[in-house]
């Protein structure tokens, strides 16, 4: 029993020593030449332009949603709803809008990502890349790391943005606001600085994506089965990542508030 | 065009496939076993991330309501304004974001494989059907397991609220927990487990459909579990505004 729970922690402990590793070495060969800047383009099309119609309509359902709920919590706490807009902005700008955007974009492009890197390896490719002395961490992650933090930056901005239209028309409908009254309630209680932090949120997890798919990537086991494994655990492990990472995030910047 | 050509014969297809597996359920019976078994697999397969999303989700909605509390000076309504919103729509969202990574890719890449590999093929040669012998004790069996999961990484998220209440916004545990009663009512809780046997109901339909009907090859299951994955996150948004517009409407004509 205690050799299994020992054998446990030092797999646990290799293997985070071995992912910060990778996200260290992947950072650093950002500022090696060559830039690859066409590849660069090429990822950020695939994470940005491509993901944008799923992210979008996803996000402006969930400020629906936000809507309808922050009104049934006024109504219960204080039985007028001024103070919907505000609530819901500040709800949606702290928290929905960078983590359902990211989750989205985790599932999407992650497991597209792990499964791409993933069967390279089982064909032999990562392999052919070190006899030809290009280093694979280079070549693979760092455009990846680019493209997946400043993607992932642009799309929680717009979203961010997005969700805040899409909640001021639902209110308009629904509880007989107008366009100023919800402006004017909603900037009593978030400013430009909360836009800005949901853009470092959105940084932040933008990194992850890259860095778990190609941990997971690089030491894929041979074979269909392999693949699949590695696409589903990078998948999980992304969506936890960004739920932990938010969690601290959001510890951090609410001493700036 | 053609995206919304391809998105209505999906929804079709999907509505097709559980309209079937209902149909053999009622007419061949339901192997209770095997739905058992599923149930206790995908339960232990997946409790501990869904215990620690819940556990994360829970601290954050209290980590942001005690900035906006303290500001009016009401930290005794901490505990039931988090625990409400929270179980009333983030928890079940984002945790159901999680189980869609974790059960539905699993699931949908294990059938994919079976389909693929010509498994699915052989047991119908067998003269056994298919869809009672294997797509539906896991339909059934991930409906139930994850409607555990859900409310069981709800409860985890109170404890992860009250958890951050106390060392973050310095209020004890019985002042946390006094107001929960208060702001929580019967409408809420109702509307809470309906929103979890829903979302259960969306992720067991979709990644059992797609690996049924996955085709070509490795590169097919490929395309299958990412397109689960991402199409369960569509529908998930989708059923989360319908099931609050819908209980909403309810709630106001019948009353509490």
């Amino acid at each position: 029993m205690i050799e299994v729970a020992n054998q446990w922690i030092y797999l646990s402990i290799k293997n985070l020593v071995e992912f910060f590793l990778l996200l260290i070495q992947g950072f650093l060969s950002i500022f090696i030449r060559p830039f690859r800047l066409k590849e660069i383009a090429k990822q950020f099309h695939f994470v940005a332009n491509e993901s944008a119609p799923i992210v979008f309509i996803c996000v402006s359902f969930s400020a629906g949603v936000v809507i309808v709920e922050a009104t049934f919590h006024m109504k219960l706490v204080i039985q007028n709803s001024s103070m919907v807009p505000g609530f819901a902005a500040m709800l949606i700008l702290r928290e929905l809008a960078a983590v359902v955007c990211c989750l989205l974009l985790g599932s999407r492009v992650g497991a597209g990502w792990a499964a791409e890197i993933g069967s390279m390896k089982v064909t032999e490719q990562i392999d052919a890349l070190k006899m030809l002395g290009i280093e694979p961490v280079k070549y693979l992650l760092s455009p990846r790391l680019i493209a997946a933090s400043f993607g992932a930056m642009f799309l929680v901005a717009l979203s961010g943005i997005l969700c805040i239209l899409v909640a001021m028309y639902v209110s308009t409908l629904k509880l007989g606001f107008t366009m100023g009254s919800f402006f004017s309630a909603m900037r009593s209680f978030v400013s430009m600085q909360d836009l800005y932090f949901s853009m470092i949120k959105g940084f932040c997890f933008g990194a992850v994506i890259p860095v778990v798919s190609c941990f997971y990537g690089f030491r894929c086991k041979a074979g269909a089965e392999g693949v699949g494994r590695a696409t589903t655990n990078s998948v999980v492990v992304i969506s936890i990542l960004i739920i932990m990472l938010d969690f601290l995030l959001s510890w951090i910047f609410s001493n700036f508030y | 065009m053609k995206v919304l050509t391809n998105t209505l014969a999906e929804i079709g297809g999907l509505s097709v496939f559980v309209q079937e597996m209902f149909s053999v359920a009622y007419r061949k019976g339901i192997k209770q076993r095997d739905v058992l078994e599923q149930v206790w697999k995908v339960f232990i397969q997946s409790f501990p991330t869904t215990a620690m999303a819940g556990f994360f989700v829970g601290g954050i909605l209290t980590l942001q309501f005690t900035l906006q509390v303290k500001t009016f000076g009401a930290l005794g309504f901490l505990g039931g304004l988090a625990t409400s919103s929270t179980v009333r729509e983030v928890g079940p969202l984002l945790i159901a974001f999680m189980l869609s990574g974790k059960i539905g890719a699993f699931t949908s890449a294990e059938l994919g494989t079976m389909r693929v590999t010509e498994q699915i093929d052989a047991i119908r040669c067998l003269g056994a059907d298919p869809l009672q012998e294997i797509i539906l004790p896991r339909f059934l069996g991930i409906i139930f397991a994850s409607f555990f999961l859900l409310v069981g990484g709800l409860f985890m998220s109170i404890f992860g609220g009250m958890l951050m209440g106390v060392l973050f916004s310095g209020i004890n545990p019985e002042e946390y927990i006094r107001h929960i009663p208060t702001l929580v009512s019967k409408v809420s809780l109702i509307n809470s487990v309906f929103k979890c046997f829903v979302f259960a109901f969306v992720l067991a339909a979709i990644c059992t459909y797609k690996g049924y009907t996955a085709s070509g090859g490795s590169k097919g299951v490929g395309i299958a579990v990412v397109s689960t994955s991402v199409q369960t996150m569509i529908c998930l948004v989708f059923m989360d505004w319908f099931t609050s517009v819908i209980s909403d409407a309810f709630f106001t004509v019948v009353g509490s």
